[in-house]
């Protein structure tokens, strides 16, 4: 004991210093640990409002593979076969509990929950389970039951250096008690005061209280209640000229000092109290039914500036205000000395921007003071606030049940049925957070008043209160609830004989979706107020893998699978924050997949190998957008969207000896867009007349108005290297344990603008007659296609092409991972477990893990091309630099 | 069992006062803010008379610009800027020099969407021109800096911001009701004289009494459909006293309060900014430059 509580004195002054991973209280759990680190750590700062760059990850223990890639490729956002988390499904005690609106499920719910979610079964989308059809990307079951907790007390305590620095965890078990009752809780508490990315901090508390009895023999009722309250501030992406100028990939302008403090423009506040009620009933031996009733009502919310259409964007990295906003300096023919030579007040302006943003830290941050200073004086004048923080809210009442009935007929035969019942109401709107010096603001929406009028019926944003003078804490903008409710039956049969397995699945998924909205928006009086009716879905889908097993530790498995997907709620109205009207061509997503693997022994060498195609048609994407070009709130929405996905994955691992081994693994893989979707562009600004004269492409020699299109086809989708390989090594003997990767990461993509590859916004050229090579000639060159992309007609007006503008793909690169541990067996049962884990050992800060293109296009409206190119100034995130994390686990 | 709880409660216990809000800055005092130089530049030793004296040769031509290499602090006071929201990136500094007898004023451009908090009107301004350009565009006289439009022209533009914080310096604080804020009032002779049509006499703030031509109880100002390439309308106001008439461009941009404000069919006095292109024109400060019905 003493020498435990030695150490554990050590580690907390270690603890100040340190740096990142997971409490390991043996080897055999180290994988485990670090997988439940990249479900539950990585993805908490991500922006639920933005695309969640992790998704997918599995930790299937019987996968070689994908029981591994989920840490060992966490630090580049890695996702599995570049699925997004929508089509992976987290279970809890047999209550599905992925969000209904988005698709995804939720990370920040389980937050530094690490023990109570440490008992879990993941699958594959082509793994038999008993507990879910599992989707494309496959699902995840956590037995969160008071009984799955091992008995005993355990303090964790962290140390790290990314979004928190410290971490403390207690978890306390009663076991099953002899009177049936079992209790067990954890309570931990994360927390920086300013993470590894200036400007940023980290708040959170975290409990899981939950209680079973047993009755009788067979019966069993369990109730689990947690929620993890988090304050935390978020970074965001900047484009590569803002990181030369701050001299680090790890600038973040979401910050900036008020009254010399940080202060962060960009907070989370996140909490989803959630109550499960399970009860286990153990028919006989063969026969099990687990039932469960949910209730989860969340929180969630995230702060942005705001302002008002005459003030001048605040944004420190807002493109007026960079260097390269004075001249091109991607044109070979400005940035040269002779041009410079002859326009010097370029080279000037130029010169004192650099001047400006490399002289002082608080030049290239948010200025709080000056928003108050405007906002003061502007009331003094008589006018009202133009500066603020608004506070944007996504809260959720979800009542769920579900419940799953398993047979075991005989060995051979099994089958399983389930029935998952979900109904949501999504609660959307903002309030005044901040009005940062002000005391005055009328809810109305400056840039339609600024096209239409002050006192138009545009520039409400409710006109069942105009012009309603708003204070801190006041509603305003807009408030509109989504309803989404869906019953899903499915059913599993499991045939199993010596060398053939045969599983056949489906489901049945009926869904509806509804909006009422509660303010009657200006732009949109007729359809913004009240219900929008039901749009209803009915989807489903079936499966069948066919195992083979020539020999004893050989297995084929060949797999294919077909689902239909309602389409998402988030992506299912034209303006969600502003009407009713659903999207054009919304309906049912249609998923087909197949994979064949072999997976090996020989001796000490096993593997797995699999090859995997996916395609995803008639899918619905919507991105929300601040439109620097028009100065709008903008809806983008893509309909009939195809999408592949296909590729190899490898795992081989070498047992050197009992304690020393080597693993490969890796992945080669492709996911692209196939077709050039439909699109529906929305501006919040603008009411309908207006909007309609945006959606018009027109042919350029018919003149005839054809459906606006994204030209898409051949984009890779984003976020997640679509190849990475990594050769690693693990050691362990006489209770220590030391890991090393190299890990390979390559085929990253930046996540592409639709705006810019707009049919009506890309070039369109029609064939001015036959080239010398016989085809038509275009008065545009195919190099000059495969950049900027393209529409080419023929002299009829017919499209005979189309080239999509040229997707960055980021330079591949290696990082070196290792971690060491030691468990200790203590006396009288107890132990401590030490683990420091270190990441990116070379310090490589040239990694990008994502990034999105701009959306706005290079040229004026006269065709004369701008000074700053958006086209060359993608936003990038990296990958962390060098960092650590010391965890200490006491158990007694 | 229940020692076990009660450690579980004093954990949760502890750990509530650690999960207080951080998100908690002070308000900042803004009472010093500026984004001017916060120190003396320099006394004044030009003025903007002098100025559009010397360059003459710059301010007779439509479109021209040159740096300016000495220390030249000039003086002058705002008599118009974007408070109303019809100037873009535009101050007019004005200066009354009653023992030289001049009147001048011109327009100094700044980079940036919102200016009136940091230059009111009635705001005494020192400028010192070294590395800044003067000269004009499309014939109003400037201070700023060039840059290319999206028409791919080279002009005189808006100087940086950041520029401020070395060239420029307030000076006392602002008096609305200061002689440099007052308009001159022009009559139809006056507009009509060909001698009066050079840059001598603008830009400056002025008021012209007339009637909207194109008013007819509902036209507004700027309707978008009506923009040019310059994302303004031009309007005309017709001046007459007597046999005597001429008229005069009222210009306004399309997003701001004055865009959509119906022209007035009677006859009103209008005050703005006035300039010569190849004819008189007016850009009104705000709504409020539109006075009440006229005899």
């Amino acid at each position: 004991m003493k020498k435990g509580v030695t150490l554990i004195a050590a580690a907390c002054c270690a603890a100040s210093m340190l740096y990142a991973q997971q409490p390991a209280d043996s080897v055999s759990v180290m994988t485990d640990d670090n997988a439940d680190f990249t479900f539950t750590e990585s993805q908490l700062d991500e922006d639920n409002d933005a695309a969640q760059t992790v998704a997918s990850i599995s930790s299937s223990k019987s996968d070689l593979y994908l029981s591994d890639v989920g840490y060992l490729f966490s630090p580049m956002r890695f996702k599995v076969r570049a699925y997004d988390n929508a089509y992976n499904q987290v279970y809890m005690n047999g209550l599905l509990l992925n969000d209904a609106e988005l698709g995804r499920f939720s990370y920040g719910m389980i937050g530094g929950m690490n023990e109570a979610t440490r008992n879990k079964e993941s699958v594959s989308g082509f793994e038999p389970n008993t507990f879910a059809f599992a989707p494309v990307g496959g699902a995840t079951s956590i037995n969160s039951r008071a009984t799955a907790f091992a008995q005993g007390s355990k303090l964790t305590l962290s140390a790290c250096n990314r979004n928190y620095l410290a971490r403390a965890m207690f978890t306390h078990s009663t076991g099953l008690m002899d009177n049936g009752w079992a209790f067990a809780g954890t309570v931990g508490y994360r927390w920086a005061n300013e993470g590894v990315i200036d400007g940023t901090f980290y708040n959170s508390l975290s409990y899981f209280l939950a209680a079973e009895k047993k009755i009788g023999d067979r019966h069993s009722l369990s109730l689990v209640t947690f929620g993890s309250p988090t304050e935390r501030a978020q970074q965001t992406a900047a484009t590569e000229e803002v990181y030369w100028l701050a001299n680090s990939h790890y600038y973040n302008s979401n910050w900036g000092y008020q009254n010399g403090e940080k202060r962060n423009a960009r907070v989370v506040n996140d909490f989803e109290p959630t109550a499960i009620l399970t009860w286990d009933f153990d028919i006989d031996e063969n026969k099990k039914l687990v039932t469960s009733a949910g209730f989860k009502y969340s929180m969630y919310s995230t702060s942005a500036l705001g302002w008002g259409g005459d003030a001048y964007d605040p944004r420190p990295d807002y493109y007026k205000n960079l260097p390269s906003s004075v001249f091109d300096v991607w044109d070979p023919n400005k940035n040269n000395p002779d041009y410079l030579a002859e326009n010097p007040y370029l080279l000037e302006q130029y010169n004192t921007l650099i001047e400006y943003w490399t002289s002082s830290e608080a030049n290239r941050q948010i200025n709080w003071d000056q928003m108050y200073y405007i906002n003061r004086q502007s009331e003094l004048a008589g006018g009202e606030a133009l500066y603020y923080q608004e506070r944007r809210h996504n809260d959720q009442m979800v009542f769920s049940l579900g419940s799953t009935f398993n047979h075991s007929i005989n060995n051979t035969h099994k089958y399983a049925l389930g029935l998952q019942l979900n109904t949501t109401k999504g609660m959307h709107y903002k309030t005044m957070e901040d009005l940062l010096g002000g005391t005055r603001y009328t809810d109305i929406d400056k840039f339609a008043a600024n096209d239409y009028g002050m006192g138009s019926i545009e520039a409400q944003n409710d006109l069942n209160n105009p012009n309603r003078m708003i204070s801190e804490g006041d509603k305003f903008g807009y408030d509109y609830n989504i309803h989404v409710n869906k019953a899903r039956l499915w059913g599993q049969y499991r045939y199993d004989k010596a060398r053939f397995g045969l599983t056949l699945a489906g489901h049945m998924e009926g869904t509806t979706i509804e909006r009422d909205g509660l303010m009657r928006n200006g732009r949109a009086p007729m359809n913004s107020y009240g219900k929008s009716g039901k749009a209803g879905f009915l989807g489903g889908g079936g499966k069948a893998i066919f195992n083979y097993r020539p020999a004893a530790n050989h297995r084929f498995t060949l797999a294919a699978g077909y689902d239909a997907a309602a389409p998402l709620a988030r992506n299912a109205f034209v303006a969600a924050r502003m009407q009713n009207n659903f999207v054009n061509n919304l309906r049912l997503e249609n998923i087909s997949s197949a994979e064949l693997s072999y997976a090996f022994r020989f001796g000490n060498f096993s593997g797995k190998l699999s090859g995997f195609y996916s395609r995803f048609d008639n899918g619905v994407e919507q991105t929300a957008f601040y439109n620097d070009q028009e100065e709008r709130f903008t809806y983008l929405t893509m309909s009939d969207v195809s999408k592949q996905h296909y590729g190899l994955e490898a795992a081989f691992v070498y047992q050197i000896t009992s304690a020393l081994s080597v693993k490969l693994i890796g992945t080669f893989s492709e996911a692209e867009y196939i077709n050039n979707p439909y699109a529906q562009l929305n501006y919040e600004g603008m009411d309908a007349k207006t909007t309609e004269q945006l959606n018009v492409w027109k042919n350029p020699v018919t003149g005839a108005e054809m459906p606006l299109r994204v030209i898409a086809d051949g984009i890779h989708l984003s976020g997640t290297p679509l190849a990475a390989v990594s050769l690693g090594v693990d050691y362990n003997v006489n209770g220590w344990f030391f890991s090393a990767n190299l890990n390979y990461y390559d085929k990253v993509y930046v996540g592409f603008s639709q705006y810019r590859r707009l049919s009506n916004v890309i070039g369109n050229y029609v064939a001015g007659g036959i080239g010398p090579d016989g085809n038509l000639a275009f008065d545009i060159s195919k190099a000059e296609l495969n950049e900027y992309g393209g529409v080419l007609f023929n002299p009829e007006g017919q499209v005979v092409d189309t080239y999509t503008a040229e997707q960055e793909k980021f330079d591949g690169g290696f990082m070196l991972d290792a971690s060491i541990g030691k468990y200790i067996r203590l006396k009288k049962g107890r132990s401590l477990s030490i683990n420091l884990s270190l990441n990116n050992i070379t310090n490589n800060t040239n990694m990008r893990t994502g990034g999105y293109e701009q959306n706005r296009d290079d040229y004026y409206n006269t065709g004369v091309a701008r000074s700053y190119r958006f086209s060359k100034n993608n936003r990038y995130y990296y990958a962390y630099a060098f960092n650590a994390f010391l965890n200490i686990g006491y158990r007694f | 069992m229940k020692k076990t709880f009660q450690n579980i409660f004093w954990v949760m216990l502890t750990a509530l006062p650690l999960s207080a809000c951080m998100d908690n800055v002070d308000e900042p005092n803004t009472d010093d803010f500026i984004i001017t130089s916060p120190t003396s530049i320099g006394e004044t030793n030009y003025s903007i008379a002098q100025l559009k004296e010397d360059k003459s040769a710059l301010f007779t031509q439509t479109n021209a610009f040159e740096k300016i290499e000495e220390d030249l602090i000039i003086e002058g006071v705002v008599a118009a800027n974007d408070a109303g929201g019809n100037l873009y990136q535009t101050i007019l500094l004005r200066d009354i020099d009653e023992a030289a007898g001049t009147d001048q004023a011109i327009v100094l451009g700044i980079k940036n969407t919102w200016l009136c908090p940091y230059f009111p009107l009635g705001q005494r301004v020192k400028v010192n021109l070294k590395n800044l350009y003067v000269g004009c565009y499309s014939k109003l006289p400037k201070i700023g800096q060039p840059y290319y439009t999206s028409s791919g022209n080279l002009r005189l533009g808006a100087m940086l911001i950041q520029l401020c914080a070395t060239n420029v310096e307030l000076v006392g604080t602002p008096d609305p009701s200061c002689p440099e804020c007052q308009p001159k009032t022009l009559d139809v002779q006056w507009l009509r004289a060909s001698a009066n049509k050079n840059y001598m006499n603008y830009p400056m703030l002025v008021t012209i009494s007339g009637t909207m031509k194109e008013a007819d109880g509902e036209a507004i100002f700027a309707p978008e459909e009506l923009q040019d390439a310059g994302y303004g309308v031009d309007r005309t106001l017709s001046v007459k006293e007597g046999n005597l008439s001429t008229s005069v461009t009222v210009r306004t941009s399309t997003q701001n309060a004055v865009a959509f404000t119906v022209m007035p069919t009677d006859k009103r006095a209008y005050t703005g900014l006035l300039s010569y292109y190849d004819s008189w024109q007016i850009q009104l400060r705000g709504v409020d430059d539109i006075s009440a019905p006229v005899e």
